[in-house]
């Protein structure tokens, strides 16, 4: 075998060792006939993952596509005929259960990457059919260019769902985003609509974008409508940063500033940010700048409303501790959190003020300091790293996501504390990033986040927001420890660990329409008209729902087939301005507009929704549930839900998750899956 | 990189027949310079002509009345030598060979490497070091000799007993091996298994060895370091291992003497008590399993299935063998291993490749598959692995850390 002419093993040992037995097994499958390929297909295939999984590896890959391909990998597959596979299949290898297929899939594109880019001359595809490919591939799997796993890509694929990720990426920096830019722009935006938190990846994109359209050789003709807004409210938000001049440049020009370009500065930094949900580092810049200069084009650079304004005014000294402590060009992205958390009042509370000066001057543990500087580096220092998560937290509840962690109870805790019991959510942290232990009470015996072995997750995160990157570790074990003690009972755990774990206002009511023992669904009916007496405003006697309430979905995907159990988080049912009633809920998964099958799509806008909810239908949502809390004291009026409408939600349940679970007679019950996220 | 050239056949050199089918050995062979062909069971028929792959369809059952037509028909083809690849086709390639080669020895030769009872008075008689061994046509043939070596070892009644092993006489490896303390355990062999041979327990480390002899002298000899017997082994061994190299090497030689073995492959264990003493277990004259051929391709470089022919061939030349072996320990590239997994719960719904396994250093592949059937069958005798994972290092005392490690893991859940 020749050698490869275009490692990028860069110095990476582990690489240069794992493409070592890569070339040697690849030259083992050269070697043998045809009849004897298969054999030797075992150890290309689990030397080219473990290639793939490594920095610099899809480089690596690439730069053996023909030796690989010429070596028989691809024999006797479809893929042994490159000029006939369609790109809108390559989705589905892509996110096969079957590691190998995925593998398989992904050489695949990295051999037409090769070709593309001329590396490797085929018969029978050009460079440029090679490219058109590429292309369309990327547009038919946008989702895998930004968003982290969802619940059921993690249960499926397990660490594949993050290299195909990487392999996206990999395909996008190499092939270009210009083809693919309108749905590209189209997709960031619904993201930043869901205004999360965690905007990395969504930054990391528009940097692309910004690349290539900064590059004179690339002619994007009218592609990337709205791409402007999202680069600008980056890099160039305002008069004065027009041209991304670096922000000691900027900090400088604002020395020369008169009140009415400041005001111009603050007021266009604004605008941007609500608008996008993306804060510039320039931003910080002018706001840490108008610290000393006055209150009013504070607020103005912030966009408060009078109660943020207010709230601003009366906590003044707060407000700038906070501001010089947390809010950095590193951490730009926490002012957006600040100005919600003014806006929603919450400082009003007694105990969150003195508990945000607590945290502003509070000693970390060296474990906390070291997680967090691996994470995000050491530029804030930590403890302002942490502030600055707490800032967005605070402001952004319904942000939190989990992050490629089967952690979506913690998730879910956090943004119910943020959102109902700030002070509460402030207490945790300091016990975790202090004292690197958090007690609950489980019935009176507590539980230690220390002496607990084993929580859901089996690896620590690192790809969450600050607060979460320190406590869910602690929650989780927690959690998972609470349903130890409940191992013996009768009966979901959930019943008793879920008023326990997230606290008083979680509703001791509890209902569940599995079997656990059979996997089967047991008393559907009254399952439904009690969820509707307890939460639609017409069978409760009007009554909002007060506290946010836990419950678990059978999550399904877009063919409705079963995926597993998931944690939400129920926030308001009301009627949306089409006038149909309607169930708005928070879903730690990263993206909440998901395609649950039969008609059943989760709506993140354009229904009413604040930012952050998703909503649907109140019966398609009451279609997919199967645990939810209530308040037995109150009755509501179960009897008068119409039978039709019940009707029609176990249809909906029969065409999906429920097909294999009816009651005897009906249809065989499947054993109980182990997998998921479960309520 | 260029396809494969399809491989002269040198007409001057040997023509093997390969008894049994293996695709490792038949794609080896098919990339080596001899005229070779596949004896097989009709099932392999249509593969092989699909495939352009020589043929000639045999089944192996007892030696019978028929038995001299396949030595004729092979001999009519002009081949020179016939290989065995299982332990059921060991005494076929003895009475084939005995007809090709006009060596009626042969035939007896192989009979002796066929039953383990043989074996043990042939190894003694040969002044080889063996355990106590005998067989048993019954239970209460396995509780005589329970009591036994008991006795002899100066057992009071009430102090738990040393074991004793069952082994079939006729089947390779692990295959009908069982280990028996208690009268008790007796009772749970079926009928069926008997006769066997039984033997008593040594304490000790054992090691197997892959020797290739050609004219009498052995040419290739590997120790292969068992980490735990049963699921672990890799190649070459470790150097307190190999430091007994001298004196393995003599066992063999005696070993070669006393079966008056000339040419081909063999394949025996060894314990070595800790004072250093040599006793040997078992010998084969077929390739061993648990893939020691892959381990050593990946170690050395070398294909084992084409040193098998070389070993047999009797038109190899001198040269030729000299020059095809690499030189043992020295020469190896790293240290190849492979794990055999059983799965540890009694129920198992799904594979699960543990992390820690798939992101180690030394991982390389494995060959597992999903489960088939939920509930695990509850292990007596050493049953089949599930599957092998294979890694492959540098340092021989990480490889063997890492396999035993292996053995705490869950691969299955």
């Amino acid at each position: 075998m020749k050698p490869s002419n275009s490692d990028s093993s860069g110095g990476n040992a582990a690489l240069v060792k794992r493409l070592a037995a890569l070339d040697d097994a690849t030259q083992a499958m050269a070697e043998t006939r045809d009849f004897g390929k298969h054999l030797k297909l075992r150890r290309v295939l689990d030397s080219l993952r473990r290639v793939m999984l490594q920095p610099g590896g899809f480089a690596a890959v690439e730069a053996r596509a023909a030796d690989l391909d010429e070596a028989g990998l691809f024999h006797g597959t479809d893929w042994a005929t490159p000029e006939v596979l369609i790109p809108a299949l390559s989705g589905n290898g892509l996110h096969s259960e079957n590691a190998d297929t995925v593998l398989i899939e992904a050489v695949s594109e990295l051999r037409m990457l090769a070709i593309a880019t001329g590396e490797y001359p085929h018969p029978m595809v050009s460079a440029e059919d090679a490219r058109q490919f590429l292309t369309q591939v990327m547009a038919t799997n946008l989702a895998l260019l930004f968003t982290p796993p969802n619940e059921e890509e993690r249960i499926k694929q397990g660490r594949m769902a993050q290299l195909i990720r990487n392999l996206f990426r990999h395909l996008g920096e190499k092939v270009g985003y210009e083809s693919i830019l309108d749905r590209l722009v189209e997709e960031i935006w619904r993201i930043l609509r869901q205004r999360p938190i965690q905007v990395e990846q969504v930054q990391h994109l528009i940097t692309q974008i910004a690349i290539y359209r900064s590059d004179p050789d690339i002619d994007l003709g009218s592609a990337g409508q709205g791409v402007d807004r999202l680069i600008s409210s980056l890099f160039g938000t305002t008069e004065a940063c027009r041209e991304d001049p670096g922000v000691e440049v900027y900090r400088e020009r604002l020395d020369a500033m008169d009140a009415n370009a400041l005001q111009y500065e603050a007021a266009g930094f604004a605008r941007a940010m609500h608008d996008t949900g993306l804060v510039s580092p320039y931003h910080a810049v002018l706001l840490r700048f108008l610290l000393d200069e006055s209150d009013y084009l504070l607020a103005e650079a912030m966009g408060l409303s009078s109660t943020g304004r207010d709230c601003m005014l009366r906590y003044h000294d707060l407000v700038h501790r906070l501001i010089e402590a947390a809010v950095h060009p590193q951490t730009a992205q926490s002012i957006y959190g600040l100005a919600l958390l003014l806006d929603r009042g919450i400082l009003y509370q007694p105990p969150v003020a003195p508990a945000l000066w607590r945290q502003i001057a509070l000693p970390l543990s060296p474990y906390a300091q070291e997680r967090l500087t691996l994470a995000y580096g050491s530029t804030p220092a930590p403890g302002a790293r942490l502030l600055s998560g707490v800032l967005s937290i605070l402001g952004l509840p319904l942000g939190v996501g989990q992050g490629d962690n089967p952690t979506c109870q913690s998730a879910r805790a956090l943004s119910m504390w943020a959102y109902n019991d700030p002070d509460y959510l402030l207490q945790v942290l300091v016990w975790a990033a202090r004292d690197d232990e958090v007690i609950m009470h489980f019935e009176g015996q507590p539980i230690s986040s220390r002496e607990s072995t084993g929580g859901v997750a089996t690896t620590l995160p690192t790809d969450l927001d600050p607060v979460s990157l320190i406590a869910v570790p602690h929650l989780d074990r927690i959690y998972a420890e609470m349903g130890r003690r409940c191992a013996d009972r009768q009966g979901d755990p959930h019943r008793w660990v879920n008023p326990e774990f997230h606290g008083w206002s979680s509703a001791r009511g509890f209902r569940i329409n599995v079997d656990v023992e059979t996997g089967k669904l047991v008393e559907l009916d009254e399952f439904l008209r009690h969820f509707y007496a307890a939460y639609h405003p017409h069978y409760n006697g009007d009554q909002p729902l007060i506290h946010p309430q836990p419950a678990g979905v059978a999550v399904t995907d877009s063919a409705a087939r079963y995926i597993g159990w998931h944690a939400i988080t129920i926030l308001r049912v009301g009627l949306d301005p089409q006038d149909v009633m309607r169930l708005y809920f928070y879903n730690p998964n990263n993206d909440s507009g998901q395609d649950w099958g039969d008609g059943v799509v989760v709506s993140t806008a354009g229904h009413g929704e604040r930012f952050g909810e998703g909503s649907l239908q109140f019966e398609q949502f009451a279609s997919r549930l199967y645990i939810y809390h209530f308040d037995p004291l109150e009755r509501g009026d179960p009897e008068r839900v119409p039978a039709e409408e019940i009707d029609r939600i176990i249809g909906y349940i029969r065409r999906s998750w429920g097909a294999d679970r009816l009651p005897a007679g009906e249809l065989q019950a499947s054993p109980e899956p182990s997998s998921g996220c479960p309520g | 990189m260029s396809k494969p050239e399809p491989v002269r056949r040198n007409p001057e050199k040997g023509y093997v027949a390969v008894l049994g089918w293996s695709l490792n050995a038949v794609e080896a062979l098919d990339r080596f310079d001899r005229r070779y062909v596949v004896v097989a069971p009709d099932w392999a028929e249509e593969y092989c002509e699909k495939n352009d792959i020589p043929y000639v369809s045999w089944n192996f059952e007892r030696l019978n009345d028929r038995s001299m037509e396949i030595a004729e028909t092979l001999q009519k083809m002009g081949v020179d030598v016939a290989i065995p690849l299982y332990e059921e086709t060991v005494e076929w390639a003895g009475a084939i060979n005995s007809v090709l080669m006009g060596n009626p020895r042969l035939f007896g030769q192989a009979m002796l490497l066929r039953d383990k009872a043989l074996m043990k008075r042939r190894a003694q008689l040969g002044g080889i070091r063996v355990g106590i061994f005998e067989e048993a046509h019954d239970k209460d043939d396995v509780i005589r000799f329970l009591k036994r070596v008991n006795q002899t070892l100066l057992k009071l009644d009430g102090d738990p007993n040393d074991p004793i092993h069952l082994k079939a006489f006729d089947k390779a490896g692990c295959l009908g091996h069982r280990v028996i303390r208690t009268p008790d355990e007796v009772d749970t062999i079926p009928d069926e298994e008997f006769p066997v041979l039984m033997e008593s327990h040594l304490d000790g480390w054992e090691f197997a060895v892959e020797a290739w002899i050609f004219n009498g002298k052995i040419r290739f000899l590997n120790i292969s370091e068992y980490v735990t017997l049963g699921y672990s082994v890799f190649v070459p061994a470790t150097p307190e291992l190999e430091k007994f190299r001298p004196q393995i090497t003599q066992q063999i030689e005696k070993l070669i003497k006393a079966f008056e073995i000339d040419f081909g492959f063999i394949h025996p264990e060894y314990f070595v008590t800790s004072d250093g003493e040599m006793y040997f277990g078992e010998v084969a004259y077929r390739p061993p399993g648990f893939k020691v051929f892959e381990l050593l391709e990946r170690a050395y470089g070398f294909n084992a299935y084409q040193a098998l022919v070389l070993a047999f061939d009797p038109k190899t030349t001198e040269e030729e063998i000299e020059a095809f072996f690499p030189r043992e320990v020295d020469d190896a590239r790293g240290h190849a291993g492979c794990f055999g997994v059983y799965p540890r719960r009694r129920v198992v719904s799904e594979l699960s490749m543990p992390e820690e396994t798939e992101d180690h250093d030394y991982f390389e592949s494995h060959e597992l598959t999903a489960p088939q059937e939920e509930t695990v069958t509850k292990r007596t005798a050493f049953g089949t692995h599930w599957g092998l994972v294979y890694f492959f290092g540098d340092n021989p005392h990480q490889m063997r850390d890492l396999l035993k490690r292996q053995e705490e893991l869950d691969f299955y859940v």
